[in-house]
């Protein structure tokens, strides 16, 4: 059996849990040119997942397959047993928060960009409270002075724990995370991994982080857009 | 009052008043010799030729030639329109001549059927010179929008996938570039109405003048043409634009990489 097509087994005393994302066999190009070539694996609700490889593997392709911005050349992916077609990419794109090395806050102030998704129809019912503002920034240990700071005065650091507090504004559950804790220290990266260690919440990531791996159900390693190897929770 | 002509032997010393630019720009090793040769000839071949098809409209004055005419001139606008904002043709062909064609009729209509009301609507004096200047304007109008837009799109495609999954839909996340270059499409046209007069004399207003035309006839049709200019301006870009949405983005909202004419 393809390790992709493995059964989550039950890991300590957890019960297994139903996959939510499965890559089957799945090739994509860009510009004519193979970038991920006969991928497969799964990934259960719940779980986090690293994939490691070198530069040009094709790691953060995966990540923006998901989302819908790389068009398949081969293979399917499901997401919750949907294919990918455009509405189930608005539903992951409604579900899944992306955040990149430098992430793009779109706006002048932190506040504004805190707000910004909340002026689109889907989200404007859902304005958060000037209570769950500082309580997402809070969670990343964030003052709530940066509110007033201009975007382009803060550090990639805070860039990006910013980026991840308005993905927690928005209630998403599924986070895809490329080289998230690279331009963070030592205390801002375990805040952010004790995040994403919460159970809730699904994560796929592109890392070169030992203290993640360890955090994750699932390793993944490619090379040169192909997977050689898979490890889940622990197991070679 | 007569228009005084221009004869042979004298539009023959009008081309020496070039001669001095010339050797001055050879002086300097511009090296545009030839690009302006070319250029002088192209244009006076070119409004030869307007000058022998105006002629016979004018003499048939016949509303399906006229019409088609009119029909030729969009079709000519649409391909330069597209050439010139380097995006392909077999895409955004129909898009471009639905959005300007609409426009322009429009303006053009409104101009001859509520204010100007000639004895035949259809009269090639009329429709000719007016669709033919509204529909000049607004060709630079969407160029520029057209440009505007899908350079900024690319050079900020993160920016616009991240509006993607912070929830926006396709026209939410265009918004800001749509914002800048419908501005960017009707900012000369607004720039040439706020100078107008003061800066420079306009070249319909010139030639009424010229013409025989008092100069308050010439004012009034001045203002009409500016205002269908502003109008369809305004009203192809914005639809041209919107149009090319359905076509530029793939089924999952991201920007064809393959929308731009090579070269």
């Amino acid at each position: 059996m393809p390790p992709g097509n493995r059964v989550h087994e039950p890991v300590d005393g957890r019960t297994a849990n139903a996959t939510l994302i499965r890559f089957d066999r799945v090739s994509v190009s860009v510009r004519g040119k193979p970038i991920l070539t006969d991928l497969s694996f799964t990934l259960g609700a719940g779980e986090k997942a690293v994939l490691r490889g070198r530069s040009g593997s094709g790691k953060s392709t995966v990540l923006k397959t998901l989302l819908g911005l790389y068009p398949l050349a081969g293979g399917r992916i499901l997401f919750d047993d949907e294919p990918l077609d455009p509405s189930a990419v608005r539903i992951i794109r409604r579900r899944a928060a992306y955040i990149g090395q430098e992430p793009i806050l779109g706006a002048e102030t932190v506040r504004e960009a805190l707000m910004l998704p909340f002026q689109f129809e889907t989200h404007r019912e859902n304005k958060p409270s000037e209570r769950r503002l500082i309580d997402a920034l809070a969670r990343l240990h964030l003052s709530p002075d940066i509110l007033e700071q201009e975007c382009r005065r803060v550090s990639g650091g805070e860039k990006q724990r910013i980026a991840i507090a308005r993905a927690l504004l928005l209630g998403k559950n599924l986070y895809l995370l490329d080289e998230v804790t690279s331009a963070l220290d030592a205390e801002s990266k375990r805040t952010v991994l004790d995040v994403f260690g919460d159970p809730g919440f699904t994560v796929l990531s592109v890392a070169h982080d030992p203290d993640w791996d360890t955090r994750c159900d699932v390793v993944l390693e490619l090379d040169g857009g192909r997977l050689i190897r898979t490890r889940r929770d622990g197991n070679a | 009052m007569e228009t005084l002509d221009i004869a042979l032997p004298q539009m023959t010393v009008l081309y020496g008043v070039v001669l001095l630019p010339w050797l001055l720009l050879g002086l300097i090793g511009l090296g545009l010799s030839g690009a302006i040769a070319t250029g002088i000839l192209r244009m006076s071949l070119q409004l030869a030729l307007v000058g022998v098809y105006l002629k016979t409209l004018f003499t048939l004055n016949n509303p399906w030639l006229n019409g088609l005419w009119v029909l030729v001139m969009l079709v000519v606008a649409d391909w330069s329109i597209l050439k010139r904002a380097g995006l392909k043709r077999r895409y955004f062909f129909a898009a471009t001549f639905a959005a300007v064609t609409a426009s322009v009729l429009f303006s053009t209509a409104y101009l001859l059927f509520l204010v100007i009301r000639p004895p035949l609507y259809y009269d090639a004096r009329y429709l000719v010179p007016l669709a033919g200047m509204i529909l000049g304007n607004c060709l630079q109008g969407n160029v520029i929008g057209l440009e505007r837009f899908y350079t900024a799109l690319k050079k900020n495609e993160n920016e616009y996938q991240t509006y993607l999954l912070l929830g926006a839909t396709r026209w939410e996340a265009v918004r800001p570039y749509f914002r800048e270059a419908v501005k960017a499409a009707i900012n000369p046209t607004l720039a040439s109405m706020a100078t107008l007069g003061l800066v420079s004399l306009p070249g319909m207003m010139t030639g009424q003048i010229l013409g025989g035309s008092e100069p308050w006839l010439a004012v009034k049709y001045q203002i009409a043409i500016m205002l269908c200019i502003f109008a369809s301006t305004t009203l192809a870009s914005i639809l041209n634009l919107a149009l090319s949405l359905n076509i530029a983005f793939d089924e999952f909202d991201v920007l064809k990489s393959d929308i731009a004419e090579d070269g």
